[in-house]
């Protein structure tokens, strides 16, 4: 009984001395400095999504720093992002927005990626009265709880759907029967409870309409249930992971379908990386795609191709929806700032609810459940190594292929 | 080996108790934040003392009862129960479901239990993944959020669980000086010996795990008020099914201060190390576990505190051997 000596427990006094240290609060913050917090999922499970979201604010923050700051009125404001990791742990999501308000006495916040997050985190800032805005969540449930203080730059799940249907039936006209493939999450399971419907409604039989819990590391049973149905058409919705396991399971087993959707896989880089040429005639709907060419925009670019410039420059890969919408909720929130005319929250909250301007990822306007109001929205396919938009015809750069 | 006397022992648990209640009165919300997350551990690991600490089965299930909890809790609410109601239904909900399934899985020992006791995290989420219709499924639930604005959610919600602490404690006290403490301490030892010896190891088994749900059932479901949303995945989250058995080892397993110290000292090494090494607090926090069991395998509770304000003498080797 002689082991723990007099050295551990002096470690283990002085770990206590130091966190005592530690707990102390310390805040020091300035008045013209417009300060924004954002909880960021940095390790874990959503961390891919999470150092989007940090480098594409870092990246609009370096440009509107460099350009001098925010003009508000009469003086210029500086703007500064404080962000922590969550580690994509829903309690400790809440816990960061809390201490966020209370400790950084940031002005707003931004929500992390993901719709379940962003609820947790809705919650805290509703009852701070903080504004939030949530760029990466889109599932209607999120804003049905009549939210005072949070908005979404991403329009809602059901306009991709229709749009969808009505497009493939179009360019096939043989396409009878669709199988229908999500994750039982927040997200993926609208896009395809929403699927359902749309294709249903577009004459489309539905011959499979499963979910997969979350954590599924196998999809063979499904995939084999839904080879026997002969659909002509799979829709598979989940993340990037989910999905390259399910289209590299959906060859193994020799399952032959013209059409491929998986909802949102092309819409990242990783996806079609992790596949290579298995990637190639996979279609999806997206928010938003750098083919689209919005100009004359307000905020820190004005026109899509700019922020694309910018991009690439300084990240050496292409932009997807969740750094667009991001950094478009940033030109939203220091436009709301601009016309509230300080950083009053209440003011800002209203501001924010009036918005109706252009940014360079589209306009934004925020309909009565304080979600982005739709527009047309992309459909994209892989061909070879490209990401080609086949909807709205507008910005279409290709035709759709089928897979052979 | 006596380190501190017992009665500094309850003063300085009394003092530290008083400490969490008054943060909401010298510190900002998210200082109370803290002490919530602290008293909501220390209930936590309290109650899995009774089974892991006492009886020495490692169980990992905490977060099944946490889980379960919240959405007993969440869906009572949101079927009209009122509030305190909902919270004592979630108890008792999560009480019964554990004696009865711990008359299944108490069949196992030693690591075949600490197995069966962690699918059943993972069996329980999946069910109400599933079973989308009651409880939304992947959606989550929202719950109504608890009126008033945020000080006075926040000083609720955290005598709330310092309530629940306190009766955990008081039942840990209860059980460490009853028949039931004295037969699960002789499993531990020894289950056949105990066995042999006129314990009624299955009974004793089966209260303690019970015991070991009660307090998680009624923390998960304020859990839910608190928070507002729950879903699947935070709700059985096995990283809190780890978490508890080492905060309770770190503090010294089966001691009825135990689990509150080391709860304590865990969410503040873990608010210090996130806070100041953002990258790597996970890595150090990891390090400091493995170095801390490494050395005090029987948990802080156990150092010799007197040993570090006197040279080592002779007298005391012999004393101490």
């Amino acid at each position: 009984m002689f082991k723990p000596s007099t050295k551990t427990a002096v470690t283990t006094a002085a770990a206590i001395a130091f966190v005592a240290a530690a707990a102390l609060p310390h805040a020091a913050f300035a008045a013209d400095v417009l300060r924004i917090g954002a909880p960021l999922a940095l390790t874990g499970g959503l961390a891919d999504e999470g150092k989007k979201q940090e480098a594409v604010w870092q990246l609009w923050l370096d440009k509107l720093n460099a350009a001098g700051g925010v003009k508000v009125g009469d003086k210029t404001m500086k703007v500064e992002i404080i962000k922590y990791d969550y580690q994509t742990d829903g309690k400790r999501a809440g816990q960061l927005a809390e201490k966020l308000i209370t400790d950084d006495k940031v002005d707003f916040l931004t929500a992390p990626f993901g719709s379940g997050h962003t609820k947790i985190i809705a919650a805290v800032t509703e009852r701070y009265q903080v504004p939030l805005l949530a760029c990466v969540a889109s599932s209607e449930s999120v804003y049905d709880q009549s939210f005072k203080y949070l908005f979404g730059t991403l329009a809602p799940n059901s306009g991709m759907t229709d749009a969808m249907a009505a497009l493939y039936k179009e360019k096939l006209p043989t396409l009878k029967k669709v199988a229908i493939y999500g994750r039982d999450d927040v997200f993926p399971k609208s896009m395809a409870t929403s699927m359902a419907t749309s294709a249903k409604a577009a004459g489309i039989e539905v011959v499979y309409n499963e979910l997969y819990a979350v954590g599924t590391m196998d999809h063979s049973a499904a995939i084999s249930a839904i080879k026997s149905t002969g659909a002509d058409w799979i829709y598979m919705t989940g993340y990037t992971q989910d999905l390259i396991l399910g289209r590299k399971q959906l060859n193994d087993l020799g399952v032959k379908a013209p059409i491929v959707t998986m909802v949102t896989g092309p819409a990242y880089r990783e996806f079609t990386d992790g596949l290579g040429d298995l990637a190639d005639g996979v279609t999806s709907s997206t928010w938003w795609h750098h083919a689209t060419a919005y100009t004359g925009a307000a905020g820190v670019w004005p026109s899509t191709e700019a922020f694309y410039k910018d991009f690439t420059a300084a990240f050496k890969s292409d932009p997807d929806y969740v750094h667009a919408s991001c950094a478009a909720a940033a030109d939203v929130l220091v436009n709301a700032v601009q016309k509230a005319g300080g950083t009053d929250k209440a003011k800002v909250r209203d501001a924010l609810e009036a918005t109706d301007m252009l940014t360079f990822y589209g306009p934004i306007k925020f309909g009565p459940n304080h979600m982005n109001l739709g527009r047309d929205m992309p459909i994209i396919q892989v061909q070879g190594k490209d990401i080609k938009v086949l909807y709205p015809a507008s910005i279409a750069n290709a035709e759709m292929k089928l897979i052979k | 080996m006596p380190t501190l006397s017992r009665p500094l022992r309850y003063a300085a648990l009394a003092g530290w108790f008083a400490l969490l209640a008054v943060t909401p009165f010298i510190a900002d919300n998210y200082t109370v934040r803290v002490a919530i997350t602290v008293a909501m551990y220390s209930a936590l690991a309290l109650s899995w003392n009774f089974i892991g600490g006492f009886a020495g089965y490692p169980s990992f299930s905490t977060a099944a009862f946490f889980g379960l909890g919240c959405y007993v809790g969440a869906l009572s609410q949101r079927h009209g129960v009122p509030l305190v109601l909902a919270w004592l239904l979630a108890t008792l909900f999560v009480t019964a479901f554990a004696a009865a399934l711990g008359t299944i899985i108490l069949r196992l020992k030693g690591h075949y239990f600490a197995i069966g006791s962690i699918a059943i995290v993972e069996v329980v989420r999946l069910v109400i993944s599933s079973w989308g219709s009651l409880t939304g499924g992947g959606d989550g639930l929202n719950v109504p959020l608890l009126s008033g604005g945020p000080d006075r959610v926040a000083s609720t919600v955290l005598y709330v669980m310092l309530g629940i602490m306190l009766l955990a404690f008081i039942a840990t006290l209860l059980v460490d000086r009853s028949r039931l403490g004295f037969g699960l301490r002789c499993i531990n030892q020894n289950e056949d010996a105990a066995d042999m010896v006129g314990i009624d190891t299955t009974r004793y088994k089966i209260l303690g795990y019970a015991l070991s749900a009660l307090f998680c059932g009624t923390v998960g479901a304020v859990y839910a008020s608190w928070v507002g949303y729950i879903d699947p995945t935070d709700s059985f989250s096995i990283l809190l099914t780890v978490k508890v058995p080492v905060m309770v080892l770190l503090g010294g397993a089966g001691t009825v201060f135990g689990p509150i110290v080391g709860a304590g000292l865990f969410v503040l090494l873990e608010e210090f190390f996130w806070a100041n090494f953002l990258e790597w607090n996970r890595a150090i926090l990891g390090g400091i576990i493995v170095f801390l069991i490494f050395f005090l395998p029987s948990g802080i509770l156990k150092l010799d505190y007197r040993r570090l304000f006197r040279r080592k003498s002779p007298a005391d080797r012999v004393e101490a051997a």
